[in-house]
């Protein structure tokens, strides 16, 4: 996702009116006439007679495909400005998962769509597990009426429907502010909003930690509570903020999802997984071009592949399996 | 010969405060008071649930007493400021009943046995290492177990790194909270006589908290018996084992309700460990 300026081969606002929904280009080693050509080619695309969206293949014309190409310009890293792409065509556009109503590559939009929809998952996340790991430490380890305290507020933010806050928020937020700040900002504040169930999984956590021989023998020793909270009780919470970790990153991208389906989160023409399903949402779509689909099959293998690192780093930051 | 510790009708109660409803309280201990001389062994004995581990904790000043007082070395300690009490903590270790729970499971034998100096002293990292292994031969473990997780040691092993780590400070005094009971009766046998031999080289006291009447015999110079938070015997462990009326049985009794989760075949052994274990003339 880091990387998308490079690997994808157009810029995703780029539009191409002249090919709207375009199908998937194949790509060919061996051309009509059965010679073999060792670098792939697409063959160019011309309307079907008598169709206004139906493509076929144009034999006439051939674009090979050539890599770390010169292109649309882009920022390498978000530093480095260049225009070296892994691969393109030099002549014409090159559709390697088709194109959108405007002509857009899905390709491209697909991989810089990653790009906001991963941040978003990731910074909501963060956020979430940062202030829920502060109020669950505080609230185990110091006990008493501010447990109390901060476990009924807790409560009180689990029961907040979530959908309509936002709903809520969307339209408070000033018309000043750019469209995808306001999406990040909304992002943050869900991420403020999550606070109370990660908290409360640390606080379950710290309560029996606290209690532990090795810490009541720490505090023999002299030690202070930071000491304590610090070298003992919060590796102890490691794996459940790893557990909660996998669970709201995607939980997070799957908000962004939501939120652009409605319209409601990242603006066009800035590409974002959501808004790349937010085009199925029209019937014909639906039923006329298949390859709208793509970006959702994609997007599962990358979850689950997510979900299975998430389990790995589990059982790895899990000591007491050890040697037993 | 003079008293290291004394308490003085201690109490401790257990609440919950709400925000809202009744508070829940539960009597721990109920008015206790004792003192043990400097370099001898208290054995305090007493069913599960009578407030042994919570007397252990605020004599370790982890838990502050609800009303009473501790005096320590004569000094106040129970109404200190919580800077003092830390200072105060060093000079009483504790040794707890599950030797598994008592180490971080992250940490290797020479980060735990370190941890205590490290909070300490100003030791740089060598000497450290050394001090660790001294430590470690004191109790006699093999000091090329530096590296090791506490997971990968035995219970004895885990058992005697406790008491290892606890002496890194050179305590005063020394609780043994059911310290012995989670291990194998031969084990038991051998820390048993590990403790002996520290107490006669360190002058360390110790205050022994079981509910094995047997082995608080074997190791300790007066015994009190504790019910519902409250003392209710305390003498040589000659006269409290004699006021029962029925030494061997009683013996026996403690040997077996301390076996009695132990398969049949185990439990016998624990029995027979008993009397080999206990002084002859107990037994006249």
């Amino acid at each position: 996702m880091i990387f998308a300026g490079f690997f994808a081969p157009y810029d995703p606002a780029e539009q191409d009116r002249k090919n709207p929904y375009l199908p998937p280009m194949r790509l060919h080693l061996v051309d009509h006439q059965g010679h073999f050509h060792a670098r792939p080619f697409a063959y160019g695309v011309k309307l079907r007679e008598g169709s206004f969206d139906q493509y076929e293949e144009d034999r006439t014309e051939t674009f090979p495909l050539k890599f770390l190409v010169r292109g649309a310009s882009y920022r390498f890293l978000g530093l480095v400005p260049s225009r070296l792409h892994l691969f393109g065509t030099e002549t014409d556009r090159i559709y390697l998962l088709g194109s959108d109503s405007y002509g857009r590559d899905q390709l491209s939009r697909f991989l810089y769509g990653g790009r906001v929809s991963v941040f978003a998952g990731l910074l909501g996340a963060s956020v979430t597990l940062l202030l829920g790991l502060c109020v669950g430490l505080a609230a185990g380890y110091y006990g008493g009426w501010r447990d109390d305290l901060l476990m009924r507020l807790a409560e009180l933010f689990l029961a907040l429907p979530w959908l309509y806050l936002l709903f809520a928020l969307r339209a408070f937020l000033p018309l000043a502010v750019g469209p995808l700040e306001a999406f990040f900002l909304i992002i943050v504040v869900l991420g403020i909003v999550g606070w109370a169930r990660p908290a409360r999984l640390v606080r379950g956590v710290v309560l029996s930690a606290k209690e532990r021989d090795f810490v009541r023998a720490a505090r023999g020793f002299g030690a202070a509570d930071g000491y304590l909270l610090r070298r003992h009780i919060l590796p102890e919470t490691s794996s459940v903020l790893l557990t909660q970790a996998t669970m709201l990153v995607p939980q997070f991208i799957l908000a962004e999802m939501t939120l652009s389906f409605l319209g409601l989160g990242v603006p066009e023409p800035v590409p974002s997984w959501g808004n790349l399903l937010s085009s199925l949402q029209q019937y014909s779509v639906l039923v006329s071009y298949w390859w709208m689909y793509l970006p959702a099959l994609i997007m599962l293998p990358f979850f689950l592949g997510y979900l299975g690192l998430g389990s790995e780093l589990q059982e790895r930051a899990e000591p007491y399996k050890i040697g037993r | 010969m003079h008293g290291l510790v004394r308490v003085e009708n201690l109490v401790k109660r257990f609440s919950k405060t709400r925000l809202a409803g009744p508070n829940q309280e539960v009597r721990a201990l109920a008015g206790v008071s004792f003192s043990i001389l400097r370099g001898t062994t208290l054995a305090i004995v007493g069913e599960s649930g009578c407030g042994k581990s919570t007397l252990a904790l605020c004599l370790a000043c982890l838990e502050r007493p609800t009303s009473g007082k501790i005096w320590f070395e004569e000094r106040e300690i129970s109404g200190l400021h919580e800077k003092d009490r830390r200072v105060i903590r060093r000079q009483i270790q504790l040794i707890f009943q599950d030797p598994a729970n008592s180490f971080n499971p992250r940490w290797t034998v020479l980060e735990i046995l370190t941890e205590p100096l490290a909070l300490t002293g100003n030791l740089r990292g060598e000497e450290m290492r050394s001090r660790a292994g001294g430590l470690l031969s004191q109790v006699g473990l093999s000091p090329d177990m530096q590296g090791k997780l506490s997971s990968e040691l035995s219970g004895g092993q885990r058992q005697r790194l406790a008491i290892a780590r606890a002496l890194a400070l050179e305590p005063k005094l020394l609780i043994l909270d059911e310290a012995l009971s989670a291990l194998d009766c031969s084990v038991q046998a051998q820390i048993a006589n590990l403790l002996m031999d520290l107490q006669g080289s360190l002058k360390m006291t110790y205050l022994f908290i079981s509910h094995d009447l047997a082995m608080a015999a074997y190791l300790a110079d007066e015994i009190a018996v504790m019910s519902h938070g409250q003392i209710v015997e305390q003498g040589a462990p000659e006269k409290i084992l004699k006021q029962t009326g029925q030494r061997n049985h009683d013996a026996l009794f403690a040997a077996k309700s301390r076996s009695r989760f132990l398969p049949a075949h185990r439990r016998l052994a624990a029995c027979l460990c008993v009397y080999r274990s206990r002084p002859r003339e107990l037994f006249r």
